[in-house]
């Protein structure tokens, strides 16, 4: 294994990624900044003097994701197509958990934007927060996955499981920057959810839009199979359907740029 | 504070009661519900719980049937809050608080609430267990439960 930012002579040098193909890369990475309890509970409740800490750096981690590249020398400046920031406030730790997840379709990596916007989303935190704690401290930033690419996929282990959460656009925190397919033309984004979604071994897939022969959920579910005979898990048990979050049948009418999710019966409460 | 909650870090069940409450004086009965992570379920020792949800759908479902609870009955005011991600046996998962002028209206919108959740929120847990993880299957009981709100015509 050799360092790609070096050339030859071993001088530092920009990749050219002209050749290299496009794929869909997504990267999740994840820090933490210790704090007073004290100072977690004011962070809870609104009651630091600049006001909204949580949305302030969560605005920088998405801003700073973006530009990556005006911080690190080599990096390229990339088209992200989703910025999603987390946070969790852990009270048993007094610290707060930051997470962030990048993706794109493109040919290099995504891995620094997600580090990038961790890095920047603690550094806002401990700009709102050192009014009233100077002692707080940032660590563990790291890298937990990514996916795509030449390098192949990679997860840090001895991690407990990570339990996916979030399996639709929309949450607090998460910016959809444009594109929601892999492909340029007109597609249905297709989520299975829970417990189908480790049943069919698929998360999310687009479907162009004219491989459907008519434009409705029975057609989508034809389509699916005849992308890929996962699907035909479809018609096991009872699956139901939302459409743009909506629940929907077979006979529900779809245009171009839906979002379709499959699920199994829900078991919340 | 908004009506609906859907959230990875606990809640303190008296803490959001007494938010609901703060300022009010027209209130005159005031129903909470709080659902835990039982250690038995399906199979015995139940070590954690994760909870999935789809994010957008599930805030739109949850507002959707805190509306139609405030068609049926005079409510004041209305709170649910319903975690996800992973929890221990012990945990909250969910919290209902209603508030009315009298208990009737109270005690009932929370058990309405409560049924539809179960049955329309698009929510799933997984429990993980000595003897393996298995996602839950739904119960015939709980479409059972709600549909004694349904109105006869």
């Amino acid at each position: 294994m050799s360092l790609t930012h070096l050339n030859a002579r071993g001088e530092a040098h920009m990749v050219d990624v002209g050749d290299k193909a496009e794929s869909r890369r997504e990267a999740r990475a994840s820090g933490v900044i210790r704090m007073r309890p004290e100072t977690l509970a004011l962070l809870a409740d609104g009651g630091l003097p600049k006001g909204d800490v949580l949305a302030t750096a969560r605005i920088a981690g998405i801003q700073a994701a973006k530009r990556t590249h005006e911080l690190i020398p080599l990096c390229h400046s990339l088209a992200l197509s989703k910025v999603e920031v987390a946070f969790e406030l852990d009270d048993a730790n007094a610290c707060v958990q930051v997470s962030a997840t990048c993706r794109l379709n493109g040919r290099t990596g995504v891995e620094m934007e997600a580090l990038t916007a961790v890095s920047v989303a603690c550094l806002t935190l401990y700009d709102m927060c050192k009014a009233v704690d100077k002692g707080m401290e940032i660590g563990a930033i790291r890298l937990d996955s990514k996916t795509g690419g030449k390098s192949g996929d990679y997860s840090r282990r001895g991690d407990a499981t990570e339990v996916p959460i979030v399996t639709g656009e929309g949450e607090a925190g998460e910016v959809s920057l444009g594109v929601r397919c892999d492909t340029e033309q007109p597609c249905i984004l297709v989520k299975c959810l829970a417990e189908l979604r480790e049943r069919l071994g698929v998360g999310e897939v687009s479907v162009p839009f004219e491989a459907l022969e008519r434009a409705d959920v029975g057609a989508l579910k034809r389509a699916l199979k005849a992308m890929d005979e996962r699907f035909a898990g479809l018609e096991e048990g009872r699956v139901l359907c939302a459409v743009n979050q909506v629940m929907a049948g077979n006979a529900t009418p779809l245009t171009a740029e839906d979002e379709v999710a499959f699920f199994p019966p829900v078991t919340g409460g | 504070m908004s009506r609906v909650r859907v959230q990875q870090q606990t809640f303190d069940a008296g803490e959001e009661q007494r938010r609901l409450l703060e300022a009010r004086t027209d209130i005159g009965a005031v129903v909470g519900f709080t659902g835990l992570v039982r250690d038995v379920n399906e199979r015995p020792d139940v070590q954690a719980l994760s909870l999935e949800h789809y994010p957008g759908m599930t805030e739109a479902a949850l507002e959707a049937i805190a509306d139609e609870a405030e068609s049926r009955w005079p409510l004041q005011a209305v709170r649910i809050i319903h975690r996800v991600g992973r929890l221990a046996p012990g945990d909250p998962i969910v919290l209902v608080v209603v508030a009315s002028a009298h208990r009737r209206a109270a005690f009932e919108a929370c058990d309405f609430i409560m049924d539809h959740l179960k049955t329309r929120a698009p929510f799933w847990k997984k429990e993980h267990t000595a003897s393996g993880d298995y996602w839950i299957a739904e119960r015939e009981a709980d479409h059972h439960d709600a549909k004694r709100w349904e109105v006869s015509s």
